[in-house]
């Protein structure tokens, strides 16, 4: 080994902790980084793969009854690909304990190998054509098997023209539009105990549906290089007849737009998260190489004038800085490739693909190594640059004594008469030490800032179930018919014996469009007088359901950019019946926590439809100890189709959201580590410049405690102000971050309890006080004899 | 809270602190340097002691056992009747709290107090000391009392560093080469106050120097030569420090 490599060995071993805290904050950057690229990377890869295996569609259009035939000419037209006609239907579900419940029954032609959106079995066997004793085989999407304990050979029975259908299970499969199996766009989560996408063979699903020879869907693969839209049109065209067309691309398709979503934050947070980690740890790593050149001065000045170029020097401490990165790096690879399987698994949970999603990803660890070691290289260079412009004399010489003086403070005189000695001299070491000062304050507020922005989306999320399951809707149950119903018959409901109220709704599915641009929304028409249901704008105030006119909701409103006084038209979609195009004007916009809907008048919505007094909900509060009976004579009721009740919506969210523990639990260690990691190198360094009047204090007989309590003052001067700005700079990242990763269709609010303030103040105070204990320990190692070696 | 050495009060010429068959030795890998080998000595109540001898000779190594800042290898250290070398650690940091005071030849203030300040901090740590204007002024400083040690001259500094150890009303008063940085008319200035302080308050002053000269106003001097004394010189007529030259 050089004598240089000797000295880089000695330093390390000299400064363990330190060496390792900082490594640790590397470990932190590299692993962020890693974990969630690679977790990006493998959920986009496995999802593309999917995609393409299985032909997902790039065209969707829904009619009320086609001939099967229609695809051949579907299929003969420039530009289309591959075509798949089937039939697709929700039928309720029919239950011993009369519950509610839809399963999708869709078809699939047999042979499925040219079929577009094919399914892959994943567990039990495929369903067969013609099994013998005239069953109907199915499979089912796996969260819907296991929240209704499926098994293949049990059995499941819908309602469907009128009759019970008898359905055996002989598996689960998953499809490329099914990874996210959510009911509509209506639904804010999916329930699999309710909702299912039910697979069987074509022939068996006309047969059981009436559809013999017919079709209601059209799926189409577009070719390469034409455009899908110049396509769909004349799909549309041939389609037309068919009744109640609808079309829509891809990219509307609710399961992909979940994921592309998710895809999307998740890409959005990969890219900013690391960054904050590697910056700071290379700020940690340029200011711990500073002091220790600067302290190293004179050995430098010798190394010089002994010879050694200046391009070695530079490199031997930019080495050692490389070293920790490195080191660190490793540390980061390995951690994140444990987080990434962590990452991978919780979307496993919410997400049906059939690949592994864990994994390791060489490109994600590839540039995490990257941007790692050219921030470590960058602080080593910048520390030891200063180096270059010594000269050997000057060098030699000892460092120029400190400038001692009055700080800004003492003009407050009364103040600064008030405090001890150890708090002056702490006050003024703290500021003489500017920079290092600073540095450490900011590195300890960043880490704060972490604590925040680890607890603040658990707030968030709390805050907006509680206005939405609170203020935003206060009825029991949501009950939907099955069609829509005149209004006086949800006198039936309402009379059941504990129902306190009883307030009507009308669904309609409505495509939106205003200056050449068209989203789907669903309008919900409600009395002005409706108390079960509230809406508010964008501020949190109050909106009444206008008698003319729409209240547009705020997602919708801004994908078309509608304006208060915009007029707006609308075309009704709804199931059966012939579509309606009415213009209304937008009198609010309304901003809900969960969710968007639009709101109209029950008579406005009426009016749209052409019809009168329909209605197809119906919004219930009921008494408490009454609430089970009345939900089941709601099962036993033929016209209901499902029962949506407010409590369980909420349960649903609540159990959703434990994942959030991983996620905080993860960020918490990390802004501790980092916190730790600053405020311990802080204090050694400071410990080392002041090795000598420690030993002066120890001399004229301050204990170790009062000479550590003198220490604390001065990492509480800087760390204090760090944790308290921490907190405020901690809400505005979590803000930016909720910027970053906010999407046209989801943003929520940045909601910080006073409580999470306390909790992260108190976590951040304990960091600081970990750090400084195991920073202090070293006071007791102390030798004041060695204050009689003069040397100065 | 505060535990004060609490040791018996002692007449002029008792004897306040004895050496018996002191031994330092520092191993440094294979080789052990023996620093000080087998001294013994009696410090007198209210002396001024010089120990003289060249560098390396062991006079730093003795005034830093008898400061309670190290322990001997071997031998024993009694002050005042206690014997220090089987005080704790935390005992004999009473000691030095207590009962030393220190004259550093580079002063060592903490530079981020004032003259005032530096005093004050070691007031602090008895019970009752000295007021910090009285010693100021004995010292001639009170008007440079808000200043900072960078702000002093070497002189200045180094009777901000004898006021400092007088506040405390120490009984055992040590310097190591009180004036070796300073000129003549400083020094000479500076080892006055130390005389003064040894009559006025009583203490034992210990001074560690290379010169000779300085010899001539102890009422004892001490001649080390390598780890061990060569003699030991009783000066039955200490000439007050003004009259010494070098
Ligand atoms: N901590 C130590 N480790 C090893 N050796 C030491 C240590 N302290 C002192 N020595 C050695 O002990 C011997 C006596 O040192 P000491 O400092 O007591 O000398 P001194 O008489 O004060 O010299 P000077 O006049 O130069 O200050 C020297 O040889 C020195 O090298
Ligand atoms: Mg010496």
């Amino acid at each position: 080994m050089s004598v240089l490599g000797r000295r880089i060995w000695r330093a390390y071993r000299k400064s363990r902790l330190q060496f390792l805290a900082v490594a640790l904050v590397v470990m932190i950057g590299v692993s962020t980084y890693i974990s969630m690229n690679t977790a990006y990377y493998n959920l986009e890869h496995s999802r593309d793969v999917f995609y393409r295996e299985h032909d997902f569609a790039d065209y969707y259009f829904h009619v009320v009854r086609a001939p099967y035939q229609v695809i051949k000419r579907v299929q003969a037209l420039p530009g289309v690909d591959m075509v798949t006609g089937r039939v697709q239907m929700d039928l309720p579900i029919i239950r011993e304990n009369g519950e509610r419940g839809t399963a999708r029954l869709t078809g699939y032609h047999l042979p499925m190998d040219k079929e577009v959106n094919r399914i892959q079995l994943l567990s039990g066997r495929m369903f067969d054509e013609d099994p013998s004793g005239g069953r109907i085989e199915v499979l089912t999407d796996p969260q819907f098997a296991a929240a209704n304990r499926l098994n293949p050979g049990d059995s499941l029975v819908v309602a469907a023209q009128g009759r019970e259908v008898t359905l055996a299970v002989t598996g689960t499969a998953g499809g490329p539009e099914f990874i996210y199996p959510m009911k509509d766009a209506a639904s804010l989560m999916p329930e699999p105990e309710n909702f299912g996408i039910v697979m069987a063979p074509l022939n068996q699903v006309q047969q059981v549906l009436g559809y013999s020879g017919q079709i209601n869907q059209v799926l189409i693969r577009v070719t390469p290089g034409y455009d899908p839209e110049e396509v769909a049109e004349r799909v549309e065209k041939i389609l037309e007849p068919y009744g109640n067309l609808a079309g829509y691309p891809r990219k509307d398709q609710l399961s992909h737009a979940m994921l592309n979503a998710e895809l999307e934050g998740l890409q959005k947070s990969a890219s900013s998260l690391p960054a904050v980690f590697l910056v700071l740890a290379a700020i940690i790593q340029y200011v711990m190489l500073g002091r220790m050149i600067k302290t190293q001065r004179r050995e430098i000045g010798i190394l010089k004038a002994l010879g050694f170029d200046r391009r070695s020097i530079v490199l031997h401490y930019a080495a050692y800085a490389m070293v920790i990165t490195v080191v660190g790096a490793i540390l980061g690879i390995i951690l994140g490739i444990a987080l990434s399987s962590v990452i991978s698994k919780t979307y496993a949970m919410f997400f049906n693909l059939p690949q592994e999603i864990g994994g390791i990803n060489v490109k994600a660890i590839f540039f995490g190594l990257l941007s790692s070691l050219a921030a470590g290289a960058a602080a080593g260079l910048g520390a030891s640059r200063g180096i270059l412009a010594l000269n050997p004399a000057e060098s030699m010489r000892s460092e120029p004594p400190r400038v001692s003086g009055r700080i800004w403070l003492e003009r407050w005189s009364r103040l600064w008469k008030r405090l001890d000695n150890y708090w002056r001299m702490s006050f003024r070491t703290v500021w003489r030490n500017g920079w290092r000062s600073f540095f450490a304050m900011i590195g300890v507020m960043f880490a704060a800032g972490m604590l925040i922005i680890a607890f603040f989306a658990d707030d968030s999320m709390d805050h907006m179930l509680n206005r939405h399951f609170t203020l935003e809707k206060s009825y029991d149950y949501l009950v939907r018919f099955t069609e829509p119903v005149k209004e006086y018959e949800i006198l039936n409901i309402s009379r059941l014996d504990g129902v306190i109220k009883a307030e009507p709704l009308l669904e309609v599915p409505v495509r939106v469009s205003f200056g050449g641009r068209k989203e789907d929304d669903v309008l919900l028409g409600m009395n002005p007088g409706t108390t079960l249901k509230t809406v508010f704008n964008v501020d949190g105030e109050l909106l009444a359901i206008p008698e003319d006119g729409v209240l547009l909701g705020e997602i919708t409103a801004g994908k078309l950019g509608v304006k208060v006084g915009d007029q707006v038209t609308i075309e009704t979609r709804m199931q059966s019946g012939v579509s309606q195009e009415a213009s209304l004007k937008v009198l609010g916009i309304n901003r809900q926590m969960i969710g968007s809907e639009s709101f109209v008048s029950l008579k406005q919505a009426n009016k749209v439809l052409r019809e009168s007094r329909i209605v197809t909900a119906v919004m219930l509060k009921v008494d408490p100890g009454k609430a089970a009976g009345i939900e089941k004579e709601l099962n036993r009721m033929t016209g209901v189709s499902s029962i949506q009740s407010r409590q369980r919506e909420l349960a649903g969210f609540e159990k959703q959201m434990g994942y959030m523990i991983y996620f905080v639990v993860i960020m918490v260690s990390f802004a501790a580590i980092l916190g730790f990691a600053i405020v311990y190198n802080s204090s050694i360094i400071g410990f080392g410049e002041r090795q000598r009047e420690l030993a002066l204090l120890k001399m004229m007989g301050f204990s170790d405690r009062e000479m550590g309590g003198l220490l604390l003052r001065e990492t509480l001067l800087q760390s204090i102000p760090g944790v308290l700005l921490g907190l405020p700079f901690g809400r505005m990242m979590s803000q930016w971050y909720v910027a970053a990763i906010s999407t046209e269709a989801f943003t929520f609010p940045v909601v910080v309890y006073p409580r999470t303030y306390i909790i992260s103040a108190i976590i951040g105070v304990l960091f600081v006080l970990a750090a400084h204990w195991f920073a202090s320990r070293g006071i007791r190692h102390i030798e004041p004899s060695e204050l009689l070696k003069n040397n100065d | 809270m505060e535990n004060l050495m609490d040791l018996p009060a002692m007449e002029s010429g008792q004897t306040l602190m004895r050496l018996e068959n002191v031994s330092r030795h520092f191993v440094m890998g294979e080789v052990i340097v023996e620093a000080l080998r087998d001294v013994t000595l009696e410090i007198k109540a209210g002396e001024i002691l010089a120990i003289l001898g060249p560098s390396g000779s062991g006079k730093s190594t003795l005034l830093n056992i008898v400061g309670g800042m190290d322990r001997p290898t071997t031998g024993r250290v009694i002050y005042a009747g206690e014997d220090l070398t089987r005080a704790s650690d935390e005992r004999l940091g009473r000691f030095r709290r207590h009962e030393v005071g220190f004259v550093f030849q580079f002063y060592n203030l903490i530079p981020d107090l004032t003259a005032w300040e530096n005093v004050e901090i070691a007031a602090g740590l008895v019970r009752s000391p000295s007021s910090v204007a009285r010693v100021l002024e004995e010292v001639g400083l009170a008007d440079r009392a808000d200043h900072f040690p960078s702000q002093l001259s070497g002189g200045e500094q180094q009777r901000v560093s004898i006021a400092r150890a007088m506040v405390k009303n120490p009984r055992l008063l040590l310097c190591d080469e009180p004036t070796g940085a300073l000129d003549h008319r400083t020094g000479s200035m500076v080892l006055s106050l130390l005389a003064r302080v040894s009559r006025s308050l009583g203490s034992t002053v210990v001074i560690v120097t290379h010169n000779t000269v300085i010899g001539e106003m102890a009422d004892r001097v001490i001649r080390m030569r390598s780890g061990t004394i060569a003699e030991i010189i009783t000066n039955p007529d200490p000439l007050p420090p003004e009259r010494i030259s070098w």
